[in-house]
């Protein structure tokens, strides 16, 4: 009984040295933003890795899961005999929920996982010393630039992916279900505003936030060789995965009242 | 005294295992101290203390008079920029090119045209004798070469202290030579106050002005190469001779066999 309350302290305690650890080194990261140097250079490698190489990915996946929504919102309407209200339904849904948190998850798999994997390679063969030693601040060099693309990058992946999300609606709920073209179009904004697409793209930039600060942070303290190596990446898509799901219920939570 | 590292009383353990037990040094200026002992007896631990990647249990390490300790965050950016290190794995940046590996501090930290970097570059590679392999990438060199693209990096910002972790060890005896004489080179042309580590006696008494021996978390002795030869301490003598036999190893070596005795 008393080694399983000496267990459960200690995980406590880990847990929270753990959080406190992430908490003082996502400061660091993001006050060093604004630092001089500014590496331009570097920036520039990172928006293509998050942005421009993830496009495919965004594509596929955006298309995907609104028509595999639009179908299930077809077949559910058509109970009721309220087939039109399946194009509304479909853009609420898209806009709000399916395009930023589908590109979130998706991008946290492969961009994370990658900062991740990359930071952790540095950190177990002393490149990451070697910078401290070359007097360049980790936090800055590596973390800036991954942070800054997420930033700029996921709301934009977000819009893609609401782009791609419509017409794949349109596939179904047109050329399949037989919708005219033109109620589609009219349906489809009919239950969003402006506000909507500014809850997406916040959405999307916290989404931003969370996988590169959380990727870095775990390449960052990497410890162990290669089995560390390999840790790193899965722990940290499985932890941003949850902190996605877990700040899209409360940011939607706050921002529809 | 004009010494321009100065560990005091530095103590290290890593959960219970002590690494380093009070560990007193000084180097003066312009000086090269070579620091040996048994592998994994710290020497690279107190290498990373004294740059300030480790932080110690107990003591200090004072730096030009600053103490590395107590300094702020971009204080101790300004110290090292003053300091240049070689890691034993020479911890190249992987992504980049030989040539952006040595011009990195140089880009970041001066206001050099890229006109000057390449120079200062070209100068640092042919310093180390690898002019011309600007382009490769690390994955393409052999460790030797390694080691002194690392050197090459350490030595473009100028600094005026030169760390060497193992820069001979797993090198065949002829690189070793040429390594202990770029440090040599290195000492007279830059004047630079350096501690080597290094377990190859013959490079540690070519570029030594002093020696210390590290044992069991502890510095045997400190003193110039003649003296150090002739340190009566069975711990020393027994190093300096390269013998299993003798009270430098915890457990006792396996049995001595002659040639003829292990092939019967
Ligand atoms: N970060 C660390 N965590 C735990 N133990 C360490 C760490 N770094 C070094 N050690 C231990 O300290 C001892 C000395 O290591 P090191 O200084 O690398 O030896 P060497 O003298 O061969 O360079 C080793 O036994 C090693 O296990
Ligand atoms: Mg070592």
């Amino acid at each position: 009984m008393l080694k399983l309350f000496n267990q459960v302290g200690g995980s406590l305690m880990e847990f929270f040295s753990q959080a406190g650890d992430f908490t003082v080194i996502s400061t660091r990261a993001i006050r060093a933003i604004l630092k001089r140097p500014f590496d331009f250079e570097n920036l520039m490698r990172q928006f293509v890795a998050v942005g421009v190489n993830s496009i495919p990915v965004v594509l596929l996946t955006g298309v995907a899961v609104s028509m595999v929504f639009a179908v299930q919102l077809a077949f559910g309407f058509k109970q009721f005999q309220a087939q039109g209200l399946a194009s509304s339904v479909e853009g609420l849904a898209v806009v709000r929920e399916l395009a930023p948190v589908i590109t979130g998850l998706m991008m946290s798999g492969r961009i994370g996982s990658a900062m991740a994997a990359e930071l952790g390679t540095m950190q177990v063969t002393e490149q990451i010393d070697a910078l401290e030693c070359l007097a360049t601040d980790p936090i800055h060099y590596l973390f800036v630039p991954r942070l800054l693309a997420a930033l700029v990058m996921l709301p934009l992946l977000t819009g893609l992916a609401i782009y791609v999300g419509y017409w794949g609606g349109y596939l179904i709920l047109v050329n399949v279900e037989g919708q005219s073209a033109y109620t589609f179009a009219s349906e489809f904004y009919k239950l969003i505003g402006t506000r909507d697409l500014r809850i997406a793209l916040t959405k999307a930039m916290v989404f931003g936030l969370i996988i590169a600060l959380v990727g870095c942070w775990r390449g960052y303290r990497t410890r162990g060789g290669a089995e560390g190596v390999g840790n790193a990446p899965t722990s940290s898509v499985v932890t941003s995965s949850l902190w996605i799901l877990v700040t899209d219920f409360f940011l939607t939570k706050l921002m529809l009242v | 005294m004009s010494s321009v590292i100065e560990v005091a009383n530095v103590s290290k353990a890593f959960g219970p295992k002590v690494v380093l037990k009070n560990v007193n040094i000084e180097v003066e200026q312009g000086e090269s101290l070579v620091i040996m002992g048994g592998s994994g007896t710290g020497k690279t631990v107190l290498l990373r203390i004294i740059m300030g990647l480790l932080a110690p249990d107990s003591g200090q390490i004072t730096i030009d008079g600053k103490v590395i300790q107590e300094i702020s965050i971009p204080e101790l950016f300004e110290v090292r920029k003053q300091i240049g290190m070689c890691f034993q794995m020479a911890a190249l940046f992987d992504s980049m090119s030989v040539f952006e590996n040595v011009a990195f501090a140089l880009k970041r930290h001066t206001k050099m045209t890229q006109k000057e970097i390449a120079v200062r570059v070209d100068e640092c590679l042919a310093m180390v004798g690898l002019r011309g392999s600007d382009k490769l990438k690390p994955s393409e060199l052999s460790g030797g070469m390694k080691r002194r693209v690392g050197f090459a990096r350490a030595i473009a910002l100028k600094p005026k202290i030169l760390l060497f972790d193992e820069p001979t060890t797993g090198l065949d005896p002829v690189m070793t030579d040429v390594i202990g004489r770029i440090i040599l080179d290195l000492k007279h042309e830059l004047g630079v106050t350096s501690i080597t580590i290094t377990h190859d006696l013959k490079s540690a008494f070519m570029i030594a002005d002093r020696v210390a021996l590290i044992f069991q978390g502890e510095c045997l002795a400190i003193e110039k190469p003649e003296a150090f030869k002739v340190n009566p301490n069975p711990v020393i003598q027994q190093f300096l001779r390269g013998d299993a036999e003798g009270p430098f190893l915890q457990d006792p070596p396996p049995p001595k066999r002659t040639r003829q005795e292990a092939n019967l």
